[in-house]
């Protein structure tokens, strides 16, 4: 059945003098910027949580982490206009018709297609899978973010690279011509204008969010995911939600320190005997916000004699939550022995409370605040 | 021409060995994983080209092609900042994610911001969109 004048439309008929290859050209070299940092600043932080054996933690700058993810969350933000007007500049390529009599024509046309449908599809997924991320919010069922992320996140950059690779001629033409070149009169946005509309949408989108990692900004941040009124650390997950206020608010606490078949159970006033130190450090979560504390307590090295453990022994810090993801932690040896790394009972001249991890927490420099572990229970030195 | 043909044999070789290695990791994934993603996968071209793309050009057709021609660019541009800025904070305007039990996670009154946000690039549309009325009133009145 087909209703007389209409068809399925054909590249011709959806060019227009914007929809040209000295805008996509543009548009498309900010795209694989800000593709290329997320990748780089994703492959980071994922070796931070899962460390190949190689892979020595940053510790300095102390706010490395802080600045990578924060740099993580923003370049995606700023994909989102950039990768919606890239599709929108080469969208009557979508609708070229296969070349079906000539086939050789027909498998390098197939290949194409099929290399740009799977750059499309996996960097929609990507980019819309981290916004979802940042806002904690998780609408599919099944697959794992992180692992799922992180694996997507090499196909994209692997058909990028690909994608680059086949229209380097394209590109190369596109840059050589000012990008009005044969750009027709229209009554609407010219090329230029659409340029410069894409990056100031960038640009504002990048401004709004902002304020959770860039704390200057937080005034015109409007759609910061975590605000906290006034400023201070923000608490990702309450005692409560984690099911850890009986554990923790057990008269009775210690905190149990082992290496091998030694160990010692420490009371709060046995903390509080050790020698402290106070610290301005930051706390970045993965996603994308962070907030700098003055912690006080223990420095994690001062422990590790208690027990007979060597300096630079790798810790496995285990919290007394019992159920979730990150209920334990394990900081390299460098880490470990960090002088800025705490076993921290005091936020900004204050007790722990109990959603900050009372009765002690880990703090370390240039960690992701998910390996920050709260109710500490356990150390265990290896 | 030589050494370009070189670099996109280098490039595309890198591309192909980062390609495989994102493959090699998705295969390690478990086949509900799998089928989970390829749904979303599917779901974020269609959107995008049987929902978005089109209504790009419908906008343009229905609404900026009735508007006098001093206010088509500044109408155009508008709705590319608002439109892709929407999308950008989707999650967020949604409060999708918020816990009864996090007080300081999507805290905000975002709705409110963005009505605010929404009336300022109006505002600043309106501005841009009466100066080129101006200026095209100054030139057809030039001798």
């Amino acid at each position: 059945m087909s209703v007389p004048g209409l068809r399925i439309p054909e590249e011709a008929d959806l060019r227009t003098t914007l929809r040209s290859p000295t805008v996509a050209a543009r548009v498309g070299v900010w795209l694989g910027l800000c593709f290329g940092i997320a990748f780089l600043t994703g492959l980071y932080s994922h070796a931070l949580q899962s460390p190949p054996g190689w892979f020595t933690p940053l510790t300095r700058p102390v706010w490395i982490y802080q600045f990578s993810q924060g740099l993580h969350y923003l370049t995606g933000v700023a994909c989102v206009p950039l990768l919606l007007v890239k599709l929108y500049a080469v969208y009557p390529r979508f609708f070229v018709r296969p070349p079906w009599q000539d086939r050789r024509a027909m498998l390098l046309h197939g290949l194409e297609r099929g290399s740009i449908g799977l750059l499309v599809a996996a960097a929609i997924f990507q980019v819309a899978s981290g916004l979802a991320n940042s806002s904690q919010w998780y609408p599919w069922l099944v697959f794992s973010f992180r692992s799922t992320h992180y694996a997507v996140a090499w196909v994209v950059v692997g058909s990028l690279v690909v994608h680059i690779a086949v229209k380097l001629p394209v590109i190369r033409t596109a840059f050589a011509a000012p990008v009005d070149e044969g750009e027709e009169k229209s009554s609407g946005l010219s090329r230029r204008g659409l340029l410069r509309t894409t990056y100031v949408a960038s640009g504002l989108a990048v401004l709004s969010v902002a304020g959770g990692s860039v704390p200057r900004l937080r005034r015109v941040s409007v759609f910061e995911n975590h605000y906290v009124p006034g400023g201070g650390v923000p608490i990702n997950k309450t005692a409560r939600v984690a099911g850890v206020t009986a554990a923790a608010t057990d008269p009775g606490y210690v905190l149990a320190v082992a290496f091998g078949d030694q160990e010692v159970e420490l009371t709060l006033a046995d903390l509080a005997e050790l020698p402290q130190v106070t610290e301005r450090l930051p706390i970045a979560c993965v996603e994308g916000w962070s907030a700098s504390g003055d912690w006080t307590g223990v420095r994690l090295r001062d422990l590790l004699p208690l027990v007979g453990a060597p300096a630079g022994s790798a810790v496995l810090a285990t919290s007394l939550q019992e159920d979730g993801p990150y209920t334990s932690s394990e900081l390299a040896g460098n880490v470990a022995d960090d002088p800025l790394t705490l076993v921290a009972t005091g936020l900004d001249g204050e007790p722990l409370s109990l959603d900050h991890g009372f009765p002690c927490r880990l703090i370390a420099p240039g960690r992701p605040g998910v390996l920050q572990t709260k109710w500490l229970g356990r150390l265990e030195a290896t | 021409m030589a050494r370009l043909a070189w670099l996109r044999v280098v490039l595309g070789g890198a591309g192909v060995v980062l390609l495989s290695w994102g493959a090699w990791l998705m295969v390690g994934l478990d086949l509900s994983d799998l089928l989970e993603i390829g749904a979303w996968w599917a779901g974020g071209v269609l959107v995008h080209d049987f929902v978005l793309a089109p209504l790009a050009i419908l906008v343009w057709y229905v609404v900026a092609r009735r508007l006098p021609v001093w206010a088509r660019a500044p109408f155009a541009a508008t709705v590319v900042v608002l439109g892709t800025l929407t999308l950008a904070v989707l999650p967020t305007l949604g409060r999708f994610g918020a816990k009864a039990g996090d007080p300081y996670l999507l805290n905000r009154s975002y709705l409110a911001w963005w009505f605010v946000v929404a009336a300022v690039l109006v505002l600043v549309a309106a501005g841009w969109a009466l100066s080129a009325r101006r200026s095209a009133g100054r030139r057809t009145q030039a001798p």
